[in-house]
């Protein structure tokens, strides 16, 4: 899906000419929006999930469950989001601000799936996203050469 | 988690990885061709990304969402890597340091 984000990622080599985009149009605000959807559509997959057997590796059975369609739909809502993203903000840049995913998730996952997060958990969703942090600057170049 | 489970997570990532940049390389306008040859280079890609989605949602049903998603930080280290490993990208010392990062924190979260 996020071969869109490649194809973006080219076309955020040369940002368009910075309009006044407010509300709903502001690429900040779609971060945030894409950040969100990312998180809801984390959440409907694992219900979807959960309601399915888990018999085999792959979970095709999932789809029996409404919460993965909605999940599916959210993901892609969220997809084309970034992809409204990578029109007006450089890659790196973008790249940086939606993992914040990667608090949103575990956060929501304690929230609303009464999951419980060691310490030792937490300590290393840290690090990932500190090594994270260090590396959105190559990732940029990287999406260009790939 | 088990090896298995670990080993998957990491596969999982692997196809969503190679999935986005097949996708990518499909949709590129420079490739040319018709509305048909397109539809036909997109078939790898959206292959990947069907073997992704299914693997995720297999994982999901097993384990904790909080225990698995971390794994997505790899992605961005498979990136660089595979620029590194392809076209002989400079990797700077910064995103070494965040490459051993990330996989010490997937470490650390899958004992956990």
């Amino acid at each position: 899906m996020a071969g869109g984000e490649g194809a973006a990622a080219n076309a955020a080599v040369t940002p368009n000419a910075p309009a006044r985009l407010t509300g709903f149009g502001n690429p900040y605000v779609q971060i945030a929006v894409g950040a969100l959807l990312v998180t809801a559509s984390e959440l409907m997959l694992k219900r979807g999930a959960e309601a399915a057997a888990g018999s085999s590796w792959l979970g095709v059975d999932a789809l029996a469950s409404l919460w993965t369609w909605g999940g599916i739909v959210t993901y892609v809502l969220s997809f084309l989001s970034w992809l409204y993203v990578l029109r007006h903000l450089p890659l790196g840049l973008a790249f940086s601000l939606i993992n914040a995913v990667h608090v949103l998730v575990p956060v929501a996952s304690w929230l609303f799936l009464h999951e419980s997060i060691s310490p030792r958990r937490w300590a290393g969703i840290g690090l990932v996203l500190g090594g994270i942090v260090l590396i959105a600057g190559n990732v940029a170049k990287a999406e260009e050469k790939l | 988690m088990t090896a298995v489970a670990i080993v998957l997570c990491v596969v999982c990532q692997l196809f969503l990885v190679v999935g986005q940049l097949m996708l990518k390389h499909a949709m590129n306008p420079k490739a040319g061709g018709s509305w048909r040859g397109t539809a036909v280079r997109l078939v790898p890609g959206i292959a990947c990304m069907t073997v992704w989605f299914f693997l995720w949602l297999g994982l999901l049903e097993k384990l904790e969402l909080s225990h698995i998603f971390p794994f997505e930080g790899l992605n961005p280290a498979l990136l660089v890597l595979g620029a590194w490993f392809f076209f002989r990208e400079r990797v700077t010392v910064r995103a070494w340091v965040g490459i051993g990062l990330i996989t010490a924190g997937v470490v650390l979260v899958s004992g956990s």
